[in-house]
């Protein structure tokens, strides 16, 4: 019952009470009249709700019927329902403890409408538990200006349908196994690793060996183990030379050209060849794919390996996406809000950054860069630096290698890494160091 | 026919009934009950663009009810019915003939509830009647519905 429905019901009792303590006919017809009243709506309101309940339907999409645990999946539930005026109804969609809601609406209101309406959840889960999960169905609540009912739909048409969440392996170290000429990758490869990177149903064909059979007796269903894949492709040397028109350390140099060619003696024994990409600043100087003699690599180094004069400078200039990710920055302020000059202000840069990523052209440098990098088959690089000067470049050189999917190792003077710790300009890279 | 149609014509039927009622049957207290129809009448017009018009409506049309059903059950009754529809109506619950149906049926239920009370000496047996009544559809009702539900209620 509702506000409305409750307050008559109290009128109703306190006309009763007074008919009964006065003996008046008169109340007792008011009371009689209200308590028909009363239960007629109850009734009509029992049976517009048992119509709104029959024709409910209820489509579900899922983006995948089978996931890894942890694996987020985007949902779409479409609720067709008709509710007649003067009803009101909230569907809500009814999930399994397995799964949390990531983002999106779970629940909706169908306003009255004679004719059949069509309610679309959208919303994005993440897997919790593994094991076989069914979409237990909705919760309508139905309510008019007296009562107010729920109902969960639980049954086959408005469940389902099944999603399989498979287990991984959390207890696994998450290093990455490394041997003398290969490394373990996220991958199924030919040559499998040591790793396990999932664990699944097993599938008529699978191997015996694989089989989790500690897995397997938990659940009563067999599981399967897939190891990491195995490769071994020698890393990607980028040489990043000083220019000669600014101040720079020699020892740092010495030191660097000293840990380049530990760096491809070591490659080419143990993989047989080294690719080598020298840059000075957004000047693409010399490549070297595949390179499987070492003393010719070595004579390439000594050549290359001192400062050169640069023609092509870039002057700190700052890339697209960091600009994009400036405006997002302003925008979220200007959305927070705050004083009134400041937010005068943020608006000002933001629409300067709008204008000026609408004429940023892509240096050919980023083009040198991308075509070098399609070129190799290739999944991790070292770039190593002086850092000395403008290094606008060396963003430039990480973005291009992560749009190739590789793995980034900066190596920069231990001086410049202990002046700047954190280094946010090369947040992107996987692993920042010094090389001495 | 309008909403506000509607709404002036239980106004004036039921000013006409309890004037008519109170002329009639001469009562001594007859200012009572045109006293109680102002009342009615004033809620009515301040309430008229109120959120729970319905329910106020009611509150203000029960003592006016009583004073009539006093007078006479009949008059209380058409006061009953027209108050209700006054109410209805300021619901949105007359707007549609299927609605309009059902509001005869109520005064149509409320007709052997009245006659009931005219026949009967004191206030006991009706009482016991309308409690019986009521309970025994509420109970059905909630076994239909709890029956209704299973069907549902299925979790797999």
């Amino acid at each position: 019952m509702r506000r409305c429905a409750q307050g008559l019901s109290l009128i109703i009792l306190l006309l009763v009470a007074g008919a009964y303590v006065l003996d008046d006919l008169a109340l007792l017809l008011a009371a009689g009249i209200l308590l028909c009243g009363l239960v007629g709506q109850y009734l009509v309101f029992d049976r517009r709700f048992r119509e709104i309940v029959s024709s409910v339907s209820v489509e579900r999409s899922l983006e995948r019927t089978q996931v890894r645990k942890g694996t987020t999946l985007r949902v779409a539930t479409t609720v067709t329902v008709r509710v007649p005026p003067p009803m009101h109804a909230t569907i809500s969609e009814r999930l399994s403890s397995q799964v949390a809601v990531l983002d999106g609406d779970t629940t909706l209101s169908a306003d009255p409408d004679p004719e059949p309406r069509t309610c679309q959840f959208r919303y994005r889960i993440t897997t919790v538990v593994h094991g076989r999960m069914r979409f237990i169905g909705i919760t309508l609540a139905v309510r008019d200006a007296f009562f107010s009912h729920e109902i969960d739909l639980f049954s086959d048409p408005f469940s389902g349908p099944d999603l399989l969440i498979q287990p991984v392996g959390i207890f696994e170290p998450a290093g990455k196994r490394t041997t003398a000429e290969s490394r373990e990758v996220e991958k199924l490869k030919v040559v499998s690793g040591f790793g396990i990177r999932a664990l699944r149903e097993y599938y008529a064909g699978d191997d015996l060996r694989r089989i989790d059979w500690k897995l397997s007796a938990k659940h009563n269903k067999l599981f399967v183990r897939e190891y990491t894949g195995m490769v071994s492709l020698p890393p990607l040397i980028i040489i990043d030379l000083p220019w000669h028109g600014t101040p720079f350390s020699q020892a740092a140099l010495e030191q660097m050209v000293s840990v380049v060619a530990g760096l491809a003696e070591h490659s080419i024994r143990s993989y047989q060849y080294v690719s080598i990409l020298v840059i000075s600043g957004a000047n693409l100087l010399h490549f070297s794919p595949e390179e499987k003699d070492l003393q010719r690599c070595m004579s390439m180094l000594r050549e290359w390996m001192h400062p050169v004069p640069r023609v092509v400078h870039q002057y700190h200039a700052t890339d697209r996406s960091a600009i994009r990710a400036e405006i997002r920055h302003l925008e979220a302020v200007i959305v927070q809000g705050g004083e009134p000059a400041a937010l005068q202000f943020s608006d000002r840069v933001r629409k300067h950054y709008q204008g000026v990523i609408t004429h940023l052209r892509t240096p050919a440098f980023v083009g040198q860069v991308a075509r070098t990098f399609s070129s190799l088959k290739i999944d991790e690089c070292y770039l190593f630096s002086l850092a000395s000067g403008d290094t606008s470049h060396i963003r430039q050189v990480i973005r291009q290698a992560k749009i190739a999917e590789m793995i980034v190792h900066i190596r920069l003077p231990g001086a410049v890494i202990a002046a700047h710790p954190a280094h946010d300009r090369y947040l992107s890279a996987d692993t920042v160091e010094a090389f001495a | 026919m309008k909403a506000e149609e509607r709404d002036y014509l239980f106004l004036a039927v039921l000013a006409v009934t309890v004037v008519g009622v109170t002329v009639w049957t001469g009562s001594r207290v007859w200012y009572l009950s045109l006293i109680l129809l102002c009342l009615f009448g004033g809620v009515f017009y301040i309430t008229r663009r109120w959120h729970e018009r319905g329910f106020f409506l009611i509150c203000a049309g029960v003592p006016l009810m009583v004073a009539c059903g006093a007078m006479s059950t009949w008059a209380g009754l058409v006061a009953g019915w027209m108050i209700a529809g006054c109410a209805c109506n300021a619901m949105g619950l007359l707007a549609r003939p299927r609605e309009r149906r059902l509001f005869g049926v109520f005064c149509a239920v409320t007709l052997p509830v009245a006659l009931m009370i005219y026949f009967s000496n004191h206030v006991v047996v009706p009482i016991l009647i309308l409690a019986v009544v009521t309970g025994a559809i509420v109970a059905v009702q909630q076994i239909r519905d709890h029956q209704w539900r299973k069907r549902f209620g299925v979790q797999l």
